[in-house]
């Protein structure tokens, strides 16, 4: 390769290197990549498929100087894109257009001045994530060194492309979170005002209804009647006072605890339901856990939340796994809850922890809301993994905070 | 039990008509306001033994009557009544002197009970 040729080649590597640390959106990589290797090869233009992981197709996801009917065309499968698995790491090269099966349309090639393709995989390992294509309007020869240089680029841009596109996931996830705290935060604000003005007709349906109750015949059907009433308006209040406990988002009163006390003493308070129904809960706890600042009631109140949702997802002699793991790479530390239950329905995945988002029939569906408030409020994150008829694991993960002389927290 | 004076202040009617239904019920005077300008002249005019407080009023907030029968009916039992059930509330109403609170909805028995407490003390 002559040096003029290897600058221009390292000067487009660079480029798609630039590009990437300014872009994380994946179409701006994809049209740096087909524009740039365009131009340093002299071509007409090129298109650039990319994996669909969800349909499992190449789409269309960039072109350079091709007529528009290049980029309309149509999704295709690995088979028809690479057939042999063999060509994955190498550049395949097109002289004969008019008989290479890899040429759809020549005609259409031919009409438009193209005499010659490239076709360069971009591949990870042994998956196909992509291939560009690229059109050149006259024959010439390329040597191994240059077609060496052309695949490395092309490898440098499929690494590229992947981590653009986990961060545009991970943008897309992110995104999701911030508006449920949105509405999660609008809907505390309104709790408190639903909260007063409910809690006054219901003062007078409850002062009424208990008095007239101690009136009527005893265990007459009015007083069945008058009995129900009593119950359900003391039902509202405990969805009312639910609901509120998740709109006040208290800040957190943060002291220095070992996890797995809360874990412990959480534990306690539901051991008697876990007993009733036959459900063991082993506990696998780390040994060398570290403390960290951390509000133990509100702790409490989540992992209680937890553990009784495992509960409620496990039949009799159901198992629960409660682990707990410092992880000081990370620096932090992390609570797992799994269970051997039902699991979550794909369906539900999306909302669980969305306010009176419930699947029990007394739920009122604050549980997960409140612990991912909590979570948040402690600057941690809440994950969940679940297979229907397999079991749920919740993990939350947690940073490991000291307090610092001046009251402030730091990591 | 000896009957007493009671003050009811709450500007949801519905509730000091069940209020006083139940309190006469057991032998007490009840007087309504619904109001809190009212409830304060009514106060400082009248004599009641123990008055039955709303949190949220539409013109005077439940803390500044609070405020002014400690300065001027120092006294006077007073049970307050939240509706937001927040404890934080009902701990700011006991420290400026209010001797109990009933939080919104609550039985005729957690009123007779509350209203039997306060009497003790008078």
């Amino acid at each position: 390769m002559s040096s003029t040729k290897f600058e221009s080649y390292f000067q487009v590597f660079r480029d798609i290197l630039r590009a990437m640390h300014f872009s994380t959106s994946v179409k701006e990589v994809l049209d740096v990549v087909v524009t740039k290797s365009s131009e340093v090869l002299n071509a007409k233009g090129a298109l650039l498929r990319i994996l669909n992981r969800e349909t499992n197709q190449f789409e269309v996801g960039a072109g350079f100087g091709m007529g528009k009917r290049y980029l309309h065309k149509g999704p295709v499968t690995t088979e028809k894109l690479l057939p042999d698995p063999r060509e994955l790491h190498k550049v395949i090269i097109i002289t004969d257009i008019w008989n290479a099966p890899r040429v759809e349309y020549p005609q259409q090639a031919w009409d438009e001045g193209i005499r010659m393709m490239l076709d360069v995989p971009m591949a990870i390992e042994d998956k196909l994530i992509g291939l560009i294509r690229i059109y050149l309007e006259k024959h010439r020869e390329f040597t191994d060194d240059e077609l060496e240089f052309i695949l490395t680029v092309a490898e440098q841009c499929t690494c590229i492309i992947e981590r653009v596109q986990l961060i545009e996931n991970q943008q897309t996830h992110f995104d999701h979170l911030a508006t449920q705290m949105d509405k999660m935060s609008s809907l505390g604000r309104m709790a408190a005002g639903i909260a007063h003005e409910i809690n006054n007709p219901l003062t007078g349906i409850l002062l009424f209804s208990s008095n007239m109750s101690k009136k009527v015949e005893a265990g007459g059907p009015l007083e069945e009647g008058l009995q129900i009433i009593i119950k359900e308006t003391q039902r509202c209040k405990t969805i009312i006072q639910g609901l509120l406990d998740f709109a006040r988002d208290r800040e957190p009163q943060k002291k220095p605890t070992d996890i797995n006390t809360i874990i412990e003493s959480a534990q306690g308070v539901v051991v008697n339901e876990f007993r009733l129904r036959r459900v063991t809960i082993e506990n696998q706890l780390a040994a060398d856990m570290v403390d960290t600042l951390l509000d133990n009631n509100q702790i409490q109140q989540v992992l209680i939340n937890l553990l009784l949702n495992a509960l409620q997802a496990v039949e009799e002699n159901g198992r629960v796994t409660v682990r707990s793991a410092v992880d000081s790479e990370q620096n932090s530390i992390s609570v797992e809850i799994a269970d051997n239950g039902c699991g979550i329905v794909t369906d539900d995945f999306k909302t669980i922890f969305e306010p009176f988002f419930s699947t029990k029939a007394k739920g009122t569906g604050l549980g997960l809301a409140i612990s991912y408030g909590i979570v948040k409020n402690h600057q941690g994150n809440i994950q969940v993994f679940s297979e229907p008829g397999q079991g749920t694991h919740f993990t939350i993960h947690l940073p490991i905070l000291v307090e610092k002389s001046n009251g402030r927290e730091t990591t | 039990m000896k009957p007493r004076r009671i003050l009811v202040i709450d500007d949801e009617r519905v509730i000091c008509d069940a209020c006083r239904l139940v309190l006469s019920e057991k032998g007490h005077t009840v007087a309504l306001k619904t109001t809190g300008r009212e409830g304060l002249r009514a106060i400082q005019q009248g004599d009641f033994d123990i008055v039955l407080l709303d949190m949220k009023l539409p013109d005077i907030d439940g803390m500044e009557i609070l405020k002014a029968v400690r300065e001027e009916k120092p006294g006077l039992c007073v049970l307050v009544m939240t509706g937001y059930s927040i404890m934080s509330n009902a701990v700011q109403a006991m420290k400026l002197g209010a001797a109990d609170y009933l939080s919104k909805p609550f039985t005729d028995d957690e009123l007779i009970t509350a209203v039997e407490k306060a009497c003790i003390s008078l």
